[in-house]
């Protein structure tokens, strides 16, 4: 008796809750039959069930609806309003930034990137008269000259060979 | 968060191109002539030259070897022969609206003779001069146009 | 899922208003009476009910159908009504200790009997599906108000049915000994299920 009752309460819930197969119900039901304990076990499940399930019941039963699909119409017709800034903001997804967490370092990266940026796009220009046209120079083969002349705007490189500079001094 | 690193990307790297895009190209003018003192012609495009080189050096006689107008692209070298085995290369290294840097090489057998960076502005002329060439001397002029 | 409720979730999905309120009118009292379980309170229930269908109208384009229309909506509304309930929690004003007394206002004393051990009960079982956890919650309302079928539940809660039975029956040992005074055959002593049984609820 004591084995098919701990056999069978494991059954109890499946065979309330009509989930239990057919063999399974069958056995359950004769046991219940000669077993006060579970049939003690089935009478509480079932209270409880009323219990839960009662007043849920009695207020659904009360209750009207109508004004409701109102405020749920009113509801969606508002947040379709907002819905295209909505829907650029969150392709965006701007709203991160405004934890303190994101934007400090995303103003830091901004800054840092404006500041490049400007470097390279619009670098000082200096006035001509601070910049040699002549920005260097080197020859392994050739003495070198440079003229500049602001009046007609040339500049001139001359290549001297070193023969030629000895024959000059000569 | 990434959408925002990816949009910010994508506009820093649009602007610099378009920089890049805009200041990246300039055409120059560069002509080769011969100066010497042997007979009395000048080139008729080469008669302001005479001015200019005056202060330097007096030559009777100019004669236009060659002229090109190649365009020169950032950080792109342009090489053009100019005679007696030289070879000249133009590397254009900053380009602003106003002003063009531009790295001027001349080689003999693949030798560096001479390595100059010079400023390129409107209305300027830079010319190299003094290679020897037949009996006289290798004139090469460059300018940018604006 | 039958043909004509795939029609008419089509056409939600494809934003035909007259389609949504139909599946407002099929569905709004089951999804009332799970909110009302959960929460045991009109207004909040009504509330739900609100925000549960205002959040079907944006995201049921996503549903794909993989599972019943049913099962997708009642996961939402259980999840609406655990959070609701989870946020009103902190906002009790009458509290329930073990030995399950309330605090009665001013004018209780004029109340009829009948009605005073009414709200006793309910107070009672309140207090009990407050203290179960949200999973086990959600198990016993699906189960005793809704009748869902385990397998059902296990699409609902998205679990194994084993995981539903265990939920379950834990659910149900809980409930049993926070309300020993009003279950079973003992039960009947304090009046409790006379009490319903006039009502004709049960």
């Amino acid at each position: 008796m004591i084995d098919s009752c701990s056999s069978v309460s494991k059954l109890l819930e499946k065979y309330f809750d009509q989930e239990a197969t057919d063999k399974e119900r069958l056995l359950v039901k004769g046991h219940l039959q000669s077993c006060p304990a579970c049939q003690h076990a089935l009478t509480s499940m079932e209270g409880l069930r009323t219990l839960i399930k009662a007043p849920v019941e009695e207020a659904a039963r009360l209750e009207d609806f109508p004004w409701i699909w109102q405020k749920i119409d009113r509801e969606i017709r508002s947040q379709e309003k907002v819905s295209w800034w909505r829907s650029l903001r969150s392709w965006m997804d701007i709203s991160p930034l405004f934890k303190k967490k994101v934007w400090i370092p995303a103003v830091a990266t901004i800054a840092v990137l404006l500041f490049i940026s400007t470097q390279v796009i619009l670098k000082k220009i200096p006035s001509y008269s601070e910049t040699s046209v002549v920005e260097y120079i080197e020859s392994e083969t050739y003495n070198i000259m440079v003229y500049e002349s602001e009046k007609t705007k040339t500049t001139v490189i001359w290549l001297f060979d070193e023969e030629d500079q000895e024959s000059s001094r000569s | 968060m990434r959408r925002i690193f990816i949009t910010l990307l994508l506009i820093f790297t649009l602007s610099l191109l378009s920089a890049s895009l805009s200041y990246g190209q300039v055409q120059v003018r560069l002509r080769v002539f011969e100066a010497s003192n042997v007979g009395t012609g000048i080139d008729s495009s080469l008669k302001d030259m005479r001015d200019q080189f005056k202060p330097l050096v007096d030559f009777s006689s100019y004669r236009l070897l060659k002229e090109e107008t190649p365009t020169l692209n950032l950080n792109q070298s342009v090489s053009s022969p100019a005679h007696l085995g030289r070879k000249i290369e133009l590397t254009l290294i900053r380009q602003h609206k106003n002003f063009a840097d531009v790295r001027v090489k001349i080689k003999r057998e693949e030798m560096d003779v001479l390595n100059t960076q010079v400023r390129l502005s409107p209305g300027r002329t830079v010319s190299i001069g003094g290679p020897k060439h037949g009996q006289g001397v290798i004139i090469i002029t460059l300018s940018a146009q604006f | 899922m039958n043909h004509e409720e795939t029609q008419l979730i089509s056409r939600c999905q494809q934003g035909d208003q007259e389609a949504f309120k139909e599946i407002f009118d099929r569905y709004q009292k089951k999804v009332y009476r799970i909110a009302y379980g959960v929460v045991r309170h009109r207004e909040e229930a009504l509330d739900i009910v609100q925000e549960v269908f205002v959040k079907l109208f944006h995201s049921i384009k996503n549903f794909k159908g993989k599972s019943h229309f049913y099962t997708y909506l009642y996961r939402m509304v259980m999840n609406t009504a655990i959070d609701h309930s989870r946020k009103m929690g902190k906002q009790i004003i009458s509290s329930l200790d073990e030995e399950g007394s309330f605090e009665p206002s001013e004018e209780i004393e004029k109340w009829p009997e009948k009605i005073l051990l009414q709200k006793e009960l309910e107070e009672k079982v309140n207090g009990a599906m407050r203290k179960l956890p949200a999973e086990q919650r959600a198990a016993i309302i699906f189960r005793e108000v809704e009748g869902l079928s385990y397998q059902e539940m296990a699409d609902a809660m998205e679990c194994s049915i084993g995981t539903v039975m265990s939920r379950l029956h834990y659910a149900r040992k809980r409930m049993q000994e926070l309300l020993k005074d009003y279950v079973g055959p003992q039960g009947q002593s304090n009046g409790a299920s006379n009490l319903l049984k006039e009502e004709g609820v049960r």
